[in-house]
């Protein structure tokens, strides 16, 4: 099986968001850094762009087979057995690709507390997580940022709105 | 392109009688027995351009819900607010208020149970009608009023041909003049006033992770408080305003930590693999209630800061969490589930008595309390939007602040400010 086949170009969510991945690698805590206005306060390294394209013609973004939504039960963290495919072959792709790098987003429906959803959202993307490294994956490919509740995938508050809420996205890929 | 923006905020430049504001109160339901008090309209003396305190304070009081609010004096009412403001000039009014009892007896003039008399620049004639209502409200209650406290929450503005837009701002009590601290296209949550309101810790997502920002409220200057992998959020200062409690998940799963702003010393308070969030200090600041689900479903568990010995205080339904103490340190307001809507509910620390607040069919949360320790602040969804609301600790009083440029949520009450 080659990755060189094409399956479906990756689509980033929100294909304006830029990944400052240097976050992963030990604890930064800047103090005394007081932000003017307009200051972003960014800190920002790149990942030394070692491109092997074996990604996407157009240079940007690796390709990923298969999903990269996973959904979760009410109040669970429990990866559905039918998402264990595509996330193995994720684990593939970046073990194939020890320098490709991807971010793991954690999201919950809008229920309950905002930072207990925090939380929530960080054990949803953690189990994805966890599946890639046991398949050889190595931790430093993989950030894990959660949102809680803070980005809805939809606005309302019916159950099917709720429903597709809860997910973990691979939400961005370097590499 | 990311763009954050900190706004300055000046507390009194913007005055105006804004009809416009963001929030404005709808009282839903009072209580039965409400004080009734006549407060009539001002005697204006020069040219006034129409300010009149006593519409203010009007709302104010009507508002509490503890107060039947009449504008002119009529049989059964026993308390009267007469007043009189006169340009002196200058842009400067004397502003002058009286709060008498309303029955004369044939032989005694009405007893003045208040009176005072300010000189004030214009722009601050709106905090001043607002000062008056603390008084009336303190007099005739026993309760020192909050009608000069501020409300700061967080708004989102979704747009189906924009990215979503996210904003701190920080009203009036009445929710007027909303001014925000922080402009951004990536979340932010979890306000958390320092107890002499002079700043304002919170949870921004700005850079695509979370970090804990302290912002100035009067410059809007802010510095970067704890930017760790993983989760940085709930901060919670403690009563002293010397350091913060908050949440790190960098040893693998959400704890709850202590940060010591001056010396950057970080001290973890839980040490397990379960959730711990949500910390908030005692008002003694002797210990700290935080959300944990080790015992299966998120409770509330209060931890003593000498022995660090934590236990379980809730008990009631299957999903309690957030919690807030009220000024006394008496009770603690929480977000409530037991299978339906979340409401908000109640705890009694000494007796261990537990009463529901809010009785909704949606969502309810993020309980938040007023510093008289009488009324909460708690976002609702209502008409399939997030907006703010105030309900009383008696469960009596209940108020809808309607929003009016995006959906408000995540609310937190100042302290008192003057």
């Amino acid at each position: 099986m080659t990755f060189k086949k094409l399956v479906q170009a990756f689509i980033v969510v929100c294909g304006i968001f830029t990944i400052s991945a240097c976050s992963t690698t030990g604890s930064h805590n800047s103090d005394g850094k007081s932000g003017a206005a307009g200051a972003s306060g960014v800190q920002t390294a790149g990942l030394g762009q070692d491109s092997d394209s074996f990604g996407g013609r157009d240079g940007s973004g690796a390709q990923l087979a298969g999903k990269h939504t996973y959904y979760f039960d009410y109040d669970k963290s429990d990866i559905h057995q039918d998402d264990m495919p595509a996330i193995y072959a994720n684990a593939n792709y970046l073990r194939a690709h020890p320098h490709a790098t991807i971010t793991l987003d954690g999201h919950t429906d809008p229920r309950g507390s905002r930072e207990y959803n925090i939380a929530l959202g960080e054990r949803r993307a953690n189990a994805i997580a966890e599946v890639l490294k046991s398949k050889g994956v190595n931790a430093e490919q993989i950030r894990v940022v959660s949102y809680g509740a803070q980005r809805l995938a939809m606005p309302g508050h019916t159950e099917q709105d709720y429903q597709m809420d809860r997910r973990a996205v691979i939400a961005s890929v370097q590499g | 392109m990311r763009k954050i923006v900190a706004f300055l905020l000046f507390p009194f430049l913007l005055f105006a009688i804004n009809a416009n504001a963001m929030l404005s109160m709808e009282l839903t339901r009072g209580i039965a027995s409400a004080i009734p008090i006549a407060v009539l309209s001002f005697a204006a003396s020069g040219n006034t351009s129409s300010q009149d305190p006593s519409v203010i304070i009007r709302n104010d009081l009507q508002n509490s819900g503890r107060f039947k609010v009449a504008d002119q004096e009529s049989s059964g009412i026993d308390n009267v607010v007469v007043g009189k403001i006169q340009n002196v000039g200058n842009n400067r009014y004397k502003v002058s208020f009286e709060l008498r009892e309303a029955f004369q007896k044939k032989s005694a003039p009405a007893a003045i149970l208040l009176k005072k008399d300010f000189t004030v620049p214009e722009q601050k004639l709106r905090a001043l009608a607002h000062h008056i209502s603390d008084l009336v409200y303190e007099q005739l209650t026993g309760i020192r009023g909050i009608f000069s406290t501020r409300l700061a929450y967080v708004v989102v503005q979704r747009s189906p041909t924009a990215p979503t837009r996210y904003l701190l701002e920080v009203s009036d009590q009445d929710g007027y003049n909303p001014r925000p601290l922080l402009t951004s296209l990536d979340p932010i949550m979890s306000p958390s006033w320092s107890p002499n309101g002079s700043k304002i810790a919170y949870v921004s997502f700005e850079n695509h992770h979370a970090s804990i920002y302290v912002e100035e409220v009067v410059t809007g200057s802010r510095r970067l408080i704890s930017e760790f992998p993983g989760i940085n959020g709930a901060p919670s200062w403690s009563p002293d305003g010397h350091k913060l409690a908050l949440v790190l998940s960098k040893s693998g799963s959400p704890n709850v930590y202590i940060l010591d702003i001056g010396s950057r010393q970080l001290t973890a308070l839980t040490h397990d693999f379960y959730i711990n969030t949500e910390p908030s200090w005692a008002p003694d600041g002797k210990s700290i209630v935080f959300t944990s689900n080790r015992g299966g479903n998120p409770q509330i568990y209060q931890m003593n800061l000498a022995s660090r010995a934590a236990s379980r205080i809730t008990f009631d339904g299957n999903y309690n969490a957030r919690a807030a103490f009220t000024a006394d340190g008496a009770h603690i307001a929480m977000i409530h589930g037991d299978g339906g809507a979340y409401n908000i509910g109640i705890l009694d620390l000494d007796t261990g008595a537990f009463r529901v607040l809010t009785h909704s069919d949606s969502d309810n949360g993020s309980p938040s309390l007023a510093p008289n320790g009488s009324m909460i602040l708690y976002d609702m969804i209502y008409g399939g939007q997030s907006v703010l609301a105030m309900v009383t600790t008696d469960g009596s009083v209940q108020i809808r602040l309607p929003a009016r440029n995006g959906e408000a949520q995540d609310p937190a009450w100042s302290p008192y400010l003057s």
